[in-house]
């Protein structure tokens, strides 16, 4: 067949910062996807991962986006550095 | 109008009012804009006491937020309030909150280290704890502009989280070896 042997191509997966919250907190994602923090709240936040994974998107203002690109399998759970009552976690598989 | 810091102030007018019959004071919306942006001035002026009173590292970034997130909001209500016309109106509940802020002040300046940090994270935890009352109490129920309104309804997650923040912070104060300056 055709499509044998064939990967998915990767997607992008969104994340909202409101409320002082991810939406989703979890997220599940396959190697190579890109996932895009958007910040909906009024004051600044960061998606920050310590870890094997590392990433920091910044600071992200009002209707700032941020993106990682997840490049290996791994959970990875992340904070905003302003507020440490956020929390999120991303499953890469 | 975030950190709508209403303090002590704004307790005592809502504790004056709690048996059932006495109603809120009855704000105006250029008074509840006023309300608001002194409050959010009066925590940023407090947080910027820090840097040259402590050297703790959990206290300076609490205070680094606190300056952050208050401008932020205050930015957004002055945003607002132009596109609305609206001026904001000094009034009573206002000049209790610089009132009580100045006798706070006072009483921070002459501390340092672990004593500063104490009091001031312990100001911070009751400071937010009231501006979620004075929200949820006065602010919310009094402001008639349904824009104003929602800012006050989009601002009152990041007061709980500044408020959850400062226990923390009050938490970590409480290890026996921490130093300040």
């Amino acid at each position: 067949m055709l499509l044998t042997g064939l990967t998915a191509p990767p997607k992008t997966h969104i994340v909202e910062i409101r409320g002082m919250e991810f939406h989703p907190a979890v997220l599940t994602v396959a190697v190579g996807d890109s996932i895009v923090w958007i910040n909906r709240d009024i004051v600044p936040h960061t998606a920050t991962a310590g870890g094997a994974t590392n990433w920091d998107t910044g600071q992200l203002v009002q209707g700032q986006m941020g993106r990682y690109v997840a490049r290996r399998a791994s959970v990875a759970r992340y904070v905003c550095t302003f507020h440490p009552t956020m929390h999120g976690k991303v499953i890469i598989h | 109008m975030l950190a709508i810091a209403v303090t002590l102030a704004i307790t005592a007018v809502l504790q004056a009012q709690s048996p059932v019959s006495a109603p809120a004071p009855d704000l105006s919306d250029p008074e509840v804009a006023h309300v608001a942006v002194t409050a959010n001035n009066i925590d940023i002026d407090m947080a910027k006491l820090v840097p040259t009173h402590t050297r703790n590292a959990a206290v300076r970034q609490f205070a680094t937020t606190m300056i952050t997130d208050h401008t932020a909001v205050n930015a957004q209500a002055a945003a607002l309030t132009t596109r609305l016309g609206v001026t904001p109106k000094d009034n009573a509940v206002s000049q209790s909150l610089q009132s009580d802020a100045a006798q706070a002040r006072s009483s921070l300046e002459p501390l340092h280290g672990r004593a500063f940090d104490r009091g001031y994270i312990d100001r911070e935890v009751a400071y937010h704890q009231a501006v979620l009352d004075a929200i949820d109490k006065l602010l919310i129920p009094t402001t008639e502009n349904a824009e104003l309104r929602k800012l006050l309804v989009a601002v009152r997650p990041a007061v709980a989280a500044h408020l959850e923040h400062a226990k923390h912070v009050r938490r970590q104060l409480g290890a026996p070896a921490r130093t300040g300056k």
